[in-house]
């Protein structure tokens, strides 16, 4: 019997032993190795699948289209626009951005000699204008197509020089354009037959002028893509001879694939970040990010009005609320402090704005002036009405909701009730863009360019607050009419401060997208903007 | 039996028709729609461009006339094509089949393989120590979250002794089959202990009631063997409830383990279905809801047909 039970044990035992082995040959060698058959083969852990390889249409940010499709333009790690595909970025002083008598806007980008697509097609300035077309076309599904809508023509003079003739003052111009498509690819399509083209979709014909080629897309899996040879930059670029982008939705076992040794990036959760400083070999990230969490309050409701319309309440929850302890003690220290909706690495952020607090002894003395007395059940009330208000949640935005929760403290603590009502992501999306709601913690991806005005602006098509104020909205609208930086830097100083004083919105802090990156990357200049990490993949490199 | 089970196919057309019209106002009723998307990445979006998006999917239009168009579509063999990609729905779901089959087959073998000797062991000796640790183990299979066992199994066998592969189904450039198997054993063995905690109680509890059964105490009194009477008599009868809840498992093949599916990045159809219904997705959802609904019908009608051969008193009419 004991000889049966032995060798039965040896049996398993030579199992897990050939597993043992095999895991080692077959998968941490292949897996972690950076130079697997001679090849620098980068592997990155990514939060998602992407849907479509169009940058123009695709719904997720697109930083694995940004690795083949090159733009006029990006943005670095200082949230500043660099030129790409253009050799500079047109302006006033340099004289490419030319005011007419008219008041119409000539702007002439000079373009990159001997760039060629990944067919080796050259690229040319009838591509750039190509793109416009597209763009601008209403099926083309883009984003942010509203923004292209003042350039009334566009001129290719030569392969090498495109000309866009604006309407008027545009401060964001120079944002445009991220992606350029090829117009000798789907130049004989309709903007609805380049939407729905799989092969330009889905990476048969996804060509670029872009550091990397297109190789293979495994669905659910990963996108790979591999070395263009003939990168207009020179043969040194690309410093990596493969990336391989693998999905890993969730956060814990994207974690553990870099714990683990088998990716050389990936994002993680703030959260986490505790748990991974001392991990050997990687080094972790904190990008503060183009997006701030904030606390809106809104009077497009009828239960909004009632309690929200005087500023003097909006000023007393303000108050009441503890932004630094968020910050340090929720966030862990891992988010800084943020004054104003732009990121305060941009030359548009306005130092001098603060937002007081938290003081609930005023906070207090603030409700009492505006006629808010404590009722019975410690809640305050004025007239019928209580000063109560649900607070919008999305299902499984955990930081989102703890900080519901911290409010929630605080806010009880002056007198004033906030529940929860908590959504499921597209039923949250429908209610918040559909304004009904009283509050709301959330947070908005901005580009690098400035701009205010679709989210606070009386007609901003992302304002769903209700709120209007006509001295903001004028400079706003003024801060995105204008080509000199002095001009639109001192209107939206202006509104940062109006934005601040009228106690609508309060900004919490940056989001930051933690990175982890293996100290074999070299070149990584991690960026916050919606361009992502990525934007100079061309110069990474990587270990052998 | 065979007019029995052309009446049973027959039946698989209108309860497919009424399931469809249930799923279908099911995912309409759920609140938000395809365009909430658009804005997941918390981005600026024109709303003429959502509402552009809006016409082309065609959900601006009434339900019932959106419904229609589906049917219709479906009538001609045609999925509709997926909101997000654009992509056939049929060519979708295809693509991750295999995936999911292989994960959910490797699971159920190693589930058959071990829940069947320990609900047998279980059931010949009620309460012995044997059936008290088989007891225990299943509880314990059946309390554990999938996630959570998940990320202990990587965290021992990825992190710490860095043996077995995090996730994904192999080795970008590897085409070994030892590769592959590799990326099988975490998700794999996570997926089957929920198996084999649940068949392990049912096959031993559908014993313990057999082997009291009359029939079983006549065979023994014919003078027939243990071993014959447990073998031949007991052990089929005791399979019957097992066979059913492991037919209904079984349709489990072609709709995915969604949570293993994601702790594990495997690409199957339950990641395809959880991508679909944060998308609202419709054509995707109704696609992969409607197959598993086929496959719940074709394993149902499996299941009957080994009752007649565990159980040759049973008789089709």
């Amino acid at each position: 019997m004991r000889g049966r039970t032995g060798g039965q044990a040896d049996r398993w035992a030579g199992l897990l032993a050939t597993l043992a082995v095999m895991g080692f040959a077959g998968c941490r060698g292949a897996d972690g190795d950076a130079t697997a058959g001679g090849k620098r083969i980068l592997r990155i852990a990514y939060e998602r699948e992407i849907d479509l390889l169009n940058p123009f249409t695709s719904q997720n940010l697109v930083d694995i289209s940004f690795s083949m499709i090159e733009g006029l333009v990006s943005t670095d790690e200082h949230n500043r626009f660099v030129p790409v595909l253009a050799k500079t970025i047109p302006t006033t002083e340099n004289g490419l951005a030319k005011r007419n008598p008219d008041g119409t806007i000539e702007m002439t980008w000079p373009l990159h000699a001997n760039v060629a697509w990944h067919d080796g097609v050259p690229f040319t300035s009838r591509d750039v204008c190509f793109t416009w077309r597209f763009v601008t076309s209403p099926n083309s599904e883009t984003y942010n197509r509203e923004q292209y809508l003042g350039i009334k023509g566009c001129d290719a003079p030569n392969d090498t020089t495109v000309v866009f003739r604006w309407d008027g003052e545009y401060a964001y111009y120079a944002g445009l354009f991220e992606a350029i498509l090829p117009e000798h690819v789907l130049g004989g399509m309709t903007p609805e037959e380049i939407v729905r083209h799989e092969p330009y979709n889905r990476g048969a014909k996804t060509i670029g002028t872009g550091p990397f080629k297109f190789a293979e897309w495994k669905a659910g899996e990963y996108i790979r893509v591999v070395r263009n040879d003939n990168y207009w930059r020179g043969s040194e670029y690309p410093g990596i001879d493969e990336i391989v982008w693998a999905f890993i939705p969730d956060a814990n076992t994207r974690l553990n694939a870099l714990k683990a040794g088998r990716a050389h990036f990936g994002r993680i959760l703030p959260t986490q970040v505790k748990e991974v400083r001392d991990v050997p070999g990687y080094r972790v990230n904190l990008i503060n990010s183009n997006s701030v969490m904030h606390l809106d309050l809104s009077i497009s409701t009828e239960h909004g009005r009632a309690i929200f319309a005087d500023s003097t309440v909006r000023r007393a929850i303000f108050l009441a609320i503890d932004r630094r302890a968020i910050a340090t003690q929720l966030m862990e220290g891992t988010v800084t402090l943020a004054n104003s909706p732009i990121n305060s690495g941009s030359a548009f952020f306005n130092s001098a704005v603060a937002y007081p607090g938290p003081d609930r002894q005023l906070a207090r003395q603030l409700l009492d002036q505006a006629g808010w007395t404590v009722g019975p059940d410690s809640v305050r009330t004025k007239g019928a009405t209580r000063l109560a208000f649900p607070l919008l949640n999305r299902a499984g935005a955990t930081d989102r909701i703890a900080i519901a929760q911290v409010i929630q403290a605080e806010l009880k603590a002056i007198g004033v009730a906030v529940t929860f009502e908590t959504l499921e992501s597209a039923a949250w999306t429908q209610r918040w863009r559909a304004g009904k709601w009283e509050a709301v913690v959330s947070a908005w991806f901005l580009p690098a360019d400035p701009s205010l005005t679709g989210l606070y602006a009386c007609d901003g098509a992302n304002n769903m607050t209700g709120f209007c104020d006509p001295a903001l909205d004028l400079l706003l609208k003024r801060s995105d009419r204008t080509l000199s930086v002095a001009d639109r830097k001192r209107d939206l100083d202006l509104a940062q401060l109006r934005l601040s004083e009228s106690a609508r919105t309060l900004p919490l802090y940056y989001n930051v997208v933690p990175e982890m990156v293996s100290a074999a990357v070299g070149n990584y200049r991690g960026s916050g903007t919606n361009f992502g990490s990525f934007w100079n993949l061309y110069e990474w490199t990587l270990a052998r | 039996m065979r007019r029995y089970f052309a009446g049973r196919l027959l039946q698989v057309v209108p309860l497919l028709f009424g399931i469809s019209i249930v799923v279908f106002l099911v995912i309409q009723a759920a609140p938000g729609g395809p365009e909430g998307s658009l804005l997941a990445a918390g981005r600026f979006v024109d709303p003429e461009v959502i509402e552009s998006y809006r016409r082309r999917l065609g959900v601006d239009q009434p339900i019932y006339l959106q419904y229609l168009n589906w049917l219709g579509a479906v009538v001609r063999g045609d999925l509709g094509h997926s909101f997000a990609t654009s992509r056939p729905v049929a060519e979708m779901i295809v693509e991750r089949l295999p995936a999911t089959v292989e994960l959910m087959g490797t699971a159920f073998l190693l589930a058959a393989v071990l829940a069947i000797p320990l609900g047998l062991l279980g059931g010949l000796r009620p309460q012995s120590a044997i059936d008290l640790a088989g007891t225990g183990v299943s509880f314990l299979g059946i309390a554990m979250p999938v996630f959570w066992f998940g990320l202990l199994l990587q965290l021992i066998f990825s992190v710490k002794l860095g043996w077995l592969p995090v996730g994904g189904t192999g080795t970008v450039g590897a085409t070994s089959l030892g590769d592959h198997l590799l990326h099988l054993v975490l998700p794999g063995l996570v997926l089957s202990t929920r198996y084999v905690a649940g068949w392990s109680r049912y096959f031993r509890g559908s014993l313990v009631g057999t082997l009291r059964a009359d029939f079983v105490r006549t065979a023994r009194a014919k003078g027939l063997a243990e071993r014959a009477v447990v073998g031949t008599h007991a052990v089929r009868n005791a399979m019957i409830p097992l066979v059913s809840i492991m037919a209904l498992n079984a349709a489990e093949l072609f709709s995915g383990a969604v949570i293993t599916e994601t702790v594990f990045a495997w690409p199957g159809i339950g990641r395809l279905f959880v991508q679909a219904m944060f998308a609202r997705d419709y054509p995707v959802l109704m696609g992969v809801l409607l197959m598993g609904a086929l496959a719940v019908i074709v394993f149902n009608l499996v299941a009957d047909l080994l009752y007649g051969f565990l159980d040759p008193r049973i008789r089709y009419e």
